[in-house]
C-alpha cells in the first residue's frame, strides 16, 4: 500500500466515524466534535496530494488546509456560543428536547 | 512510511474513542488527543508549518474551547445516552456504512500511484508567507474580516440577546429544573 492509498484510507474511515458520531450522539456539543472529525479528515486528503502528489511550488494543498484550519476555528467558536445560548434557556445540550418549533 | 503506519491505527483508534464514549468529557479529550495525532502526522510527513498551525488551532483552541464548553453545561443522562445507543447506531450505521462504501470503492478504482519522490516537497516559512500576502492576499482580509465577524457574533450569543431573559426557561414545560 503505497503512502497516499494509506493517507486516503485513514482520512475515509475518519470522515465516516465523524458521520456516525454526527448521527447517532444527541449532545449539541458531541455533534460539533463529529463535524471537526470530518473536517480534519478532509484537510488530511489536501495534505496527502500536496505531498505525495505532483510537485506544486503554488503551495495549494497546505493553503487551503490554512484556511480550512481558520473557518473550522470560527465554526467552533459560533457553533459553542449557540449551544451555550440555547443551554441558558432549556437547560440542556440535549439536541431531542429542543423540540418547541414541533407541529 | 513507518511513522505513518503507526499512528493512522493510532488516530482511528481514538476517533473511535470519541465517537464511542458515553461521557462527554471522555469524548472531548479523546478529540483532544486525535487532533494532536494528526498534527503529528503532518510533521512526520514533512508538513511542519501545518502541523504546528494544527496544534496550536485545533488542540490549543478548539479542543479546549469544547472541554470547557462541556464543563459549564450540563451533560445528558449517560445511563439514557447508552439505553438509546443501539436504535441510534442502527440509525447511523445504515446511514455511514454506504458513504464509506462509496469512499473505498472509489479509492480502489482511482488506484492512486506510487509517489515519484521520496522527499518532502520544500515549504519553507518564507515561501508561505510570500503565498499568503501575494496570490492569496484576497483570502486573507475576507478570513479576516470573518473572524472579526465571528468574535463579535460569539461575544453576543454568550452574552444574551437583548429582549429574552437568559433564567427564564422555554414556554415548552420540557426544561429541566436549573
Amino acid at each position: 500500500m503505497t503512502p497516499l492509498a494509506t493517507l486516503l484510507t485513514l482520512s475515509s474511515v475518519l470522515f465516516s466515524l465523524g458521520l456516525l458520531a454526527v448521527l447517532t450522539r444527541r449532545n449539541a456539543i458531541l455533534i460539533l466534535v463529529g463535524i471537526e472529525l470530518m473536517l480534519n479528515a478532509a484537510n488530511i486528503n489536501f495534505i496527502a496530494f500536496w505531498r505525495y502528489g505532483p510537485p506544486d511550488p503554488d503551495l495549494t494543498g497546505p493553503m487551503f488546509v490554512l484556511f480550512s484550519i481558520a473557518i473550522a476555528a470560527a465554526e467552533a467558536a459560533v457553533g459553542l456560543a449557540i449551544i451555550l445560548m440555547v443551554f441558558r434557556h432549556t437547560r440542556s445540550t440535549d439536541l431531542n428536547r429542543l423540540d418547541s418549533l414541533h407541529g | 512510511m513507518l511513522p505513518l503506519l503507526i499512528l493512522s491505527p493510532l488516530i482511528l483508534l481514538a476517533a473511535l474513542g470519541a465517537v464511542w464514549k458515553a461521557r462527554p468529557v471522555h469524548a472531548a479529550l479523546l478529540l483532544a488527543l486525535t487532533l494532536a495525532l494528526i498534527a503529528l502526522l503532518y510533521l512526520a510527513i514533512g508538513a511542519y508549518f501545518i502541523g504546528l498551525v494544527q496544534f496550536m488551532v485545533y488542540v490549543g483552541a478548539v479542543a479546549i474551547l469544547i472541554v470547557f464548553s462541556l464543563l459549564i453545561t450540563r451533560p445528558g443522562d449517560e445511563a439514557e445516552e447508552i439505553s438509546r445507543r443501539p436504535s441510534s447506531l442502527l440509525t447511523g450505521l445504515i446511514c455511514t456504512v454506504p458513504v464509506l462504501a462509496v469512499l473505498f470503492i472509489s479509492l480502489i478504482r482511482a488506484n492512486p500511484p506510487e509517489p515519484a519522490a521520496s522527499d518532502a516537497p520544500s515549504a519553507t516559512l518564507q515561501q508561505f508567507g510570500e503565498k499568503l500576502f501575494t496570490t492569496h492576499a484576497p483570502v486573507v482580509i475576507t478570513v479576516g474580516v470573518l473572524l472579526t465577524a465571528v468574535l463579535i457574533g460569539a461575544a453576543l450569543f454568550a452574552r444574551g440577546v437583548q429582549g429574552i431573559s437568559s433564567s427564564e426557561p422555554f414556554e415548552s414545560g420540557k426544561s429541566l429544573p436549573p
